[in-house]
């Protein structure tokens, strides 16, 4: 049973609602308990820093400045940033895989596209839904998800309504007595009551979460976020899909600096959803992705600058895990996506459908033409699960 | 009665009222709001705000019509994000004190109905000026006017792609890799027109991409890329001011375009404003913009009868949008009280509506609250623009967050302030007995402002 927060003194008729929190009824339970959690690092996270190749005959020259001197040797010749020890183990545990040189179909570097057509599945123009939503609304059975952020992001915005969204108190929280007098005043209104219920319900679930965030979804937040998700995924009746945004990965200046605090926030973060998880973790699969990469070379102010391929972080109890997927492509200049970004070899469409195919068990879900359009030739990528 | 209809005409076609607001509308409360059909009254104060072309003049290395200047680009972001925060901060304050606060409403639909979002840097110099330039001018004309200015604009060529969209058997396609684009050709009839489903195919919206080409940005590299050929091409391009809207020959694609089953033989430059103006006054656009309206004024799912009224009154004008307007107030639908009836505010309503009623000006923290209700100012988050609906704005999260905000707003009222004063003034009739007992009842004024801010009828318009 999770922690409750002071609210639990509220009338108990609010806890009952956290089924309903997502609008829909559910009407079947979902036997097989997986759970997902799509983490999206929104400002292009560097994976060559996360994970360098470090014998790689052309790292030393590229980028000598960014190689993390302490990193953690994984398997062939890739190292773990050393401020992710956590994932580290967890990989030695073989919960954790990485998949380096990844990238959906887009190859602009506008972080707002990108991240847009990361989102909607879509090849070029992105659609006004989500994948995660076009597959939740074909799937067998009555699962739902929750966005943990300050708005809905557009990867669950759809015709679904089983998803929902909770995030952190921006502002202080109004006092016990004026929600209980809002909900009487609501007694009477089919929009306010429900919602006021539903949200009493869903910070029960959360926790109470420190106040005054200022609405950010900083390093300083993610650990948070993280045990936010996993507190509603363990919930009796609670969602099976948790999507977590984390910003701040744009590192064009200064790189070392803010990805030591980045790299350590988000290794915190996985290990205490991990925590919160408990048991649940073993059915649990992680996958965490930014919308691009980030050049391969150093630029004048020791940070990098928008790039193609990227890294791909999978863990969980579930991950079959202790491995680098994917191909190396090499950092020889002729090897390089344009001279100047790691080049793509795994698409991260095919990593989607991996983990929503034999994860969560979608297998007759459409996922080369509707949740993923025109992507017949993005395979699924069979065994991460 | 009068005084009912005085609080719905300032709360549902204005934007909530302001002191004395309600009063000054109690003698004819539908004259009041059909007062305020005049183009002037849809415009902001526009000084200090930069249009357009001197925005893009400020940056050419941002907008392509310059020497790229990477050093320069954070610089330049910081400097258009700033821009972005003074066109919101003056649209805000504007909507705050307007006397004409239904010009200012129907100004904010059209925006919206023609988005363009700030989805990246150079778009957030533009948002502003596309929204002054090309909507607020136009949304007591005509309807097809209206269409032709927002489509041609610079910050719409730029948002839905059309900026870089090269006619495909031009020689300027051949020699660089690119060609032909379709979005803004596709929204156009999806989104601002006829609608989805409405009747055109797949082949309408080529056609209508193909005659679209050409439209671009003075300077830009694919405009010179245009000016490439025969002298009198060449012309036409660089006398544009560079950032200007502009129609290059070089790159549109030549030949007659069959839209609709209709040929448009005429050529080049007028292409693409002959085929808007049809798609202006197609039924389907009158239907659309009716069930938009309907929407907007009445009720999520408005009667039919409604808006089979606001279809004939646009289809019968040919799409004047000031008789469309007078159309509006007088739908006897939109004067009703009641669940079926009402609708919830958006988060920027609901600031708008409260510093109104209180006569305070745009709050310092006006972007925290944008962000945390997640509707900051043009950042809608699709070509489809923000939703006009109350699932989309009233979610438990959105709730909690309205809630913190009012608590927050709550505590710093001035003291000796009265909720039941401040409630009465901003819904007069319209604030139901259960509010009034529950704010008489409150603990403290400050608890008794974040009840009258969150009560279900200050929620609602």
């Amino acid at each position: 049973m999770p922690r409750l927060s002071r609210r639990s003194l509220l009338l108990a008729g609010c806890a009952a609602t956290l089924v309903s929190l997502a609008p829909g009824a559910r009407a079947q339970q979902v036997a097989t308990g997986a759970k997902l959690i799509v983490i999206i690092l929104r400002g292009a996270m560097d994976g060559l820093a996360a994970l360098p190749k470090i014998d790689d005959p052309d790292i030393r020259a590229l980028r000598q400045l960014l190689v993390d001197p302490q990193a953690i040797a994984l398997d062939n010749g890739f190292a773990l940033h050393s401020a992710m020890p956590k994932l580290a183990e967890m990989y030695r545990a073989k919960q954790a895989a990485f998949i380096p040189a990844i990238a959906g179909p887009y190859r602009e570097r506008s972080h707002f596209e990108a991240q847009d057509l990361l989102e909607s599945g879509a090849i070029k123009a992105a659609t006004h839904d989500g994948w995660l939503n076009r597959a939740l609304q074909r799937a067998p059975g009555a699962y739902s998800a929750v966005s943990i952020g300050p708005a809905q992001p557009l990867i669950l915005r759809g015709a679904s309504q089983e998803t929902a969204s909770w995030s952190p108190p921006v502002l202080a929280e109004a006092s016990e007595d004026t929600l209980r007098r809002l909900l009487h005043l609501y007694e009477n209104d089919a929009v306010l009551k429900p919602s006021l219920t539903a949200a009493i319900g869903a910070d029960m679930v959360a926790g109470d979460a420190a106040g005054g965030m200022g609405g950010s979804v900083g390093p300083a937040q993610y650990v948070q976020l993280l045990e936010a998700a996993a507190r509603f995924l363990v919930q009796p009746d609670g969602p099976e899909i948790a999507v977590v945004s984390l910003e701040g990965w744009d590192t064009h200046i200064d790189q070392n600096n803010a990805l030591n605090q980045r790299f350590g926030a988000l290794d915190n973060a996985i290990a205490a959803a991990r925590g919160m998880l408990g048991p649940a973790w073993d059915k649990t699969a992680i996958v965490a992705v930014s919308e691009f990469g980030r050049t391969v070379r150093v630029n004048g102010g020791r940070g990098t600058d928008h790039g193609t391929g990227g890294l791909a972080i999978l863990a969980g109890g579930a991950i079959k895990g202790g491995r680098i997927l994917g191909d190396w492509p090499g950092l020889g200049s002729s090897a390089l996506y344009e001279n100047r970004d790691l080049m793509p070899t795994t698409d991260a469409r095919s990593v989607f459908k991996g983990l929503l195919r034999d994860h969560l068990g979608w297998a007759a879900n459409d996922l080369d033409a509707t949740v993923f359009p025109d992507s017949a030739g993005a395979k699924v990528i069979a065994g991460l699960v | 009665m009068s005084q009912l209809l005085a609080a719905i005409a300032t709360t549902r076609f204005g934007l909530g009222a302001g002191p004395g607001e309600i009063a000054a509308a109690g003698g004819d409360p539908k004259g009041w709001v059909k007062s305020q059909i005049n183009p002037e009254a849809a415009r902001i104060p526009e000084a200090g705000l930069p249009s357009a072309l001197q925005v893009i003049a400020s940056q050419p290395a941002i907008y392509g019509i310059g020497p790229a200047d990477p050093d320069m680009r954070m610089q330049a972001a910081t400097n258009l994000r700033e821009k972005m925060r003074a066109e919101i901060a003056a649209r805000l304050n504007h909507a705050i004190v307007t006397p004409h606060p239904f010009a200012e409403r129907w100004a904010r639909f059209w925006s919206n109905h023609f988005t363009v979002a700030a989805r990246s840097v150079p778009l957030s110099g533009l948002v502003g000026p596309f929204e002054r330039e090309a909507i607020r001018p136009n949304v007591f004309g005509s309807f097809r006017a209206l269409l032709r200015a927002a489509t041609f604009h610079q910050g719409m060529l730029g948002y839905l792609d059309a900026q870089r969209s090269i006619g495909p058997s031009t020689v300027a396609a051949q020699q660089r890799d690119a060609g032909l684009n379709e979005n803004l050709a596709r929204e156009v009839l999806e989104l601002h027109t006829m609608g989805v489903g409405s009747g055109y195919s797949q082949d309408d919206i080529i056609e209508f991409a193909k005659a679209l080409t050409g439209w671009t940005i003075a300077g830009t590299r694919i405009a010179r890329l245009g000016a490439g050929g025969q002298a009198q091409q060449r012309r036409a391009s660089l006398d544009a001011e560079p950032g200007a809207s502009v129609f290059v020959p070089g790159i549109h694609e030549p030949g007659a375009r069959t839209v609709l089953g209709k040929r448009y033989d005429v050529a080049g430059r007028e292409q693409a404003g002959a085929i808007l103006d049809d798609l202006a006054i197609q039924p389907a656009t009158a239907r659309r913009v009716a069930t938009k309206l309907a929407r907007h004024f009445i009720a999520d799912a408005p009667p039919a009868a409604a808006v089979a009224a606001l279809e004939s009154a646009f289809m019968r004008t040919s799409g004047d949008l000031a008789e469309l307007a007078r159309a509006v107030v007088d739908l006897d639908a939109a004067w009703a009280t009641g669940p079926a009836s009402a609708k919830f505010k958006t988060p920027d309503e609901l600031m708008i509506s409260v510093a109104r009623a209180t006569g305070s000006r745009a709050p310092r923290d006006m972007a925290r609250f944008y962000r945390m209700l997640g509707h900051m100012p043009y950042s809608a988050p699709s070509p489809a623009g923000w939703p006009d609906d109350t699932a989309s704005w009233s979610g438990a999260d959105a709730i909690k967050k309205r809630i913190e905000w009012a608590n927050d707003v709550a505590r710093r009222m001035p003291r000796g302030a009265s909720p039941g004063a401040f409630l009465e003034q901003a819904l007069g009739e319209l604030v139901s007995q259960q509010t009034r007992q529950a704010i008489a009842s409150a603990e403290s004024a400050e608890q008794g402002f974040t009840l009258a801010i969150m009560s279900p009828e200050f929620q609602r318009r």
